[in-house]
């Protein structure tokens, strides 16, 4: 499902009806429930490549950083404070 | 005069530097020591006058899906499209390519039992561009120079060794002297270098190892390229294994190439690291 968030129209699919369109792929309900729930940290351990969780990250308004801090147990503001650099994001 | 490789390049391709390059931002205060550490190497590859760029990279999930990911392939067409890996196209112009070279080169590594995928269509992403981007200008014609991209699977385990990968830039130093047409050749080995991206220790940098590497690769690059993936990714992170792709431009060099520029810098989540090697009597 991921990798088919590389075409802009299937971007817009999964934003207009996020249930329709993981209907569309054999996701399991536990599956479900970590995109559900933006379980950034449950995805990676469920197997997802960080690659193709960015490709999620897009259409949920999530950043590689986001995602990260959640990853880490912190916030947004934690984790950028952790940064040798944080304006080049 | 057959072709001749005339340096090697290795660097990071993090995408957030193609997201500040398409908005312009390279000049703010975040990203100018990046960028100004590629002022001379422009310079250099001006002087430098490369007909072809090898860039060894590989694909994060734009071109190749998970279902089937090659170990290694390498593009053969003369043009090569913007790939979308998810977040929208770049406003780049098409890569251009030389089918004819890269076929040569085809022959000659498998000659050489490196069976590579060959791609007659392949769309390349950040891991590709990043470095273009840094190391040559493009105008709305095109591109300086032709490219060949070589794709490594650094992303789904298992991983080619890092010695495979020496012996691959080896293999394409003597593909690249068999072609009898006169192309000056430079070879990109990018990724890296210390980062994760995923799980608990997403952030983790290290500079100490990120500087270890930068001296190493110069100075006994064989005995680096033997360090197991295992090992990288203990000490620079899960994804820093994308470092093996600099073994390939590093074993595609003669031992008297000769270092010229060499830059480090870490603001966000990776070692972005920078050298460039010149062969003799290149320029």
């Amino acid at each position: 499902m991921c990798g088919s968030l590389c075409r802009p129209e299937n971007r817009e699919a999964f934003k207009r009806d996020e249930e329709g369109y993981m209907s569309r792929f054999e996701l399991n309900e536990s599956e479900k429930n970590l995109i559900r729930a933006r379980d950034f940290a449950g995805l990676i351990h469920a197997g997802l490549n960080i690659y193709w969780m960015l490709k999620l990250g897009s259409v949920t308004g999530n950043s590689l950083y986001r995602m990260g801090a959640q990853m880490r147990g912190e916030s947004y503001e934690q984790f950028l404070a952790t940064r040798n650099f944080k304006d080049a994001v | 005069m057959p072709s001749r490789i005339v340096g090697g390049i290795g660097l990071s391709h993090v995408p957030s530097v193609g997201v500040a390059y398409d908005r312009g931002k390279l000049q703010t205060p975040a990203w100018k020591p990046l960028a100004d550490a590629y002022v001379p190497v422009r310079a250099w590859l001006e002087k430098l006058k490369p007909d072809v760029a090898i860039v060894v990279y590989n694909d994060h999930g734009a071109d190749f899906m998970l279902e089937k990911y090659p170990t290694f392939a390498i593009g053969a067409a003369d043009s090569y499209a913007i790939a979308d890996e998810g977040f929208g196209t770049r406003p780049l112009p098409p890569v251009r390519g030389d089918a004819e070279f890269s076929f040569h080169l085809v022959e000659s590594l498998i000659e050489d039992e490196f069976d590579l995928t060959v791609c007659q269509e392949m769309g390349v992403e950040h891991g590709f561009l990043v470095p273009m981007n840094l190391c040559f200008e493009h105008g709305p014609q095109g591109w300086p120079v032709a490219s060949v991209p070589l794709q490594v699977n650094v992303i789904q385990h298992p991983l080619p060794t890092g010695p495979r990968c020496f012996k691959l830039g080896q293999a394409l130093r003597n593909a690249v002297s068999s072609y009898d047409k006169d192309l000056r050749v430079v070879v990109l080995g990018t990724g890296g270098m210390s980062h994760q991206l995923q799980g608990k220790r997403f952030g983790f940098m290290s500079e100490k190892f990120d500087q270890m590497f930068l001296d190493e690769l110069e100075r006994n690059p064989e005995k680096l390229a033997a360090m197991s993936h295992h090992e990288l990714m203990e000490q620079a992170g899960a994804e820093a294994v994308e470092l093996i792709m600099w073994h390939v431009m590093r074993g595609a060099l003669s031992p008297q190439a000769k270092r010229v520029h060499r830059h480090y810098y870490a603001p966000m989540t990776t070692g972005m690291g920078l050298i460039t090697f010149q062969e003799p009597q290149a320029i």
